[in-house]
């Protein structure tokens, strides 16, 4: 039971995950709106796939270090997607549609 | 759980073409940022695949040093467009 109930929740991880690839590669849309799609379904869909992973390893040393890792992602993802957006908005990179030739 | 490995590898490939074609560099080092946190994910479901529980220590100082990684490139991308005259001075 413990087993199927993993395997769909892996299942959705891997759904969100496809959606962020979706959400990668529209056409008008620029870097900044990216990178928030990317971070957030990535993020999310790490957290679903590490729960599934836990549910199959029940109480054990493998699914503490799963949660260890999924407390670093979830510290540190946002937090890198922060300091490169940042990064980029203080480096001079204008958004496309805030550019007055409209250049990506 | 070989599907799940497998799709995991599949989607690896529309990230590297984001950061093939991406216009800006920026947004090679967005795709590059997301093809690491996607191998911790494949390195977790890889060890869960075989119950080898020390695998997940790669994982865990793979992500360490993945974000560390990205971090640094992008401080020194921003950096230099702003000694080249483009960025904004504190």
């Amino acid at each position: 039971m413990i087993y199927i109930l993993s395997y769909i929740i892996i299942g959705l991880g891997i759904l969100f995950m496809l959606f962020g690839v979706i959400g990668l590669f529209q056409r008008k849309r620029d870097f900044y709106y990216r990178i928030l799609i990317a971070c957030k379904v990535d993020t999310v869909g790490m957290i679903t796939i590490g729960i599934g992973m836990a549910l199959r390893h029940g109480i054990s040393f493998f699914t503490g270090k799963i949660f260890l890792i999924l407390l670093i992602i979830v510290v540190l993802n946002p937090f890198v997607a922060h300091i490169v957006t940042q990064a980029a908005y203080k480096s001079g990179f204008i958004s496309v549609y805030k550019r007055k030739d409209g250049d990506a | 759980m070989n599907i799940v490995l497998a799709i995991l590898l599949g989607l690896l490939v529309p990230y590297g073409i984001r950061v093939a074609i991406g216009p800006s560099v920026w947004d090679r080092l967005l795709g590059m940022n997301l093809i690491a946190s996607k191998i911790i994910i494949i390195i977790m479901v890889y060890a869960s695949m075989n119950g080898a529980t020390f695998l997940l220590d790669f994982a865990i100082i793979y992500a360490l040093s993945g974000f560390i990684g990205t971090i640094f490139i992008a401080l020194f991308l921003s950096e230099r467009s702003i000694r080249k005259g483009r960025g904004k001075k504190e």
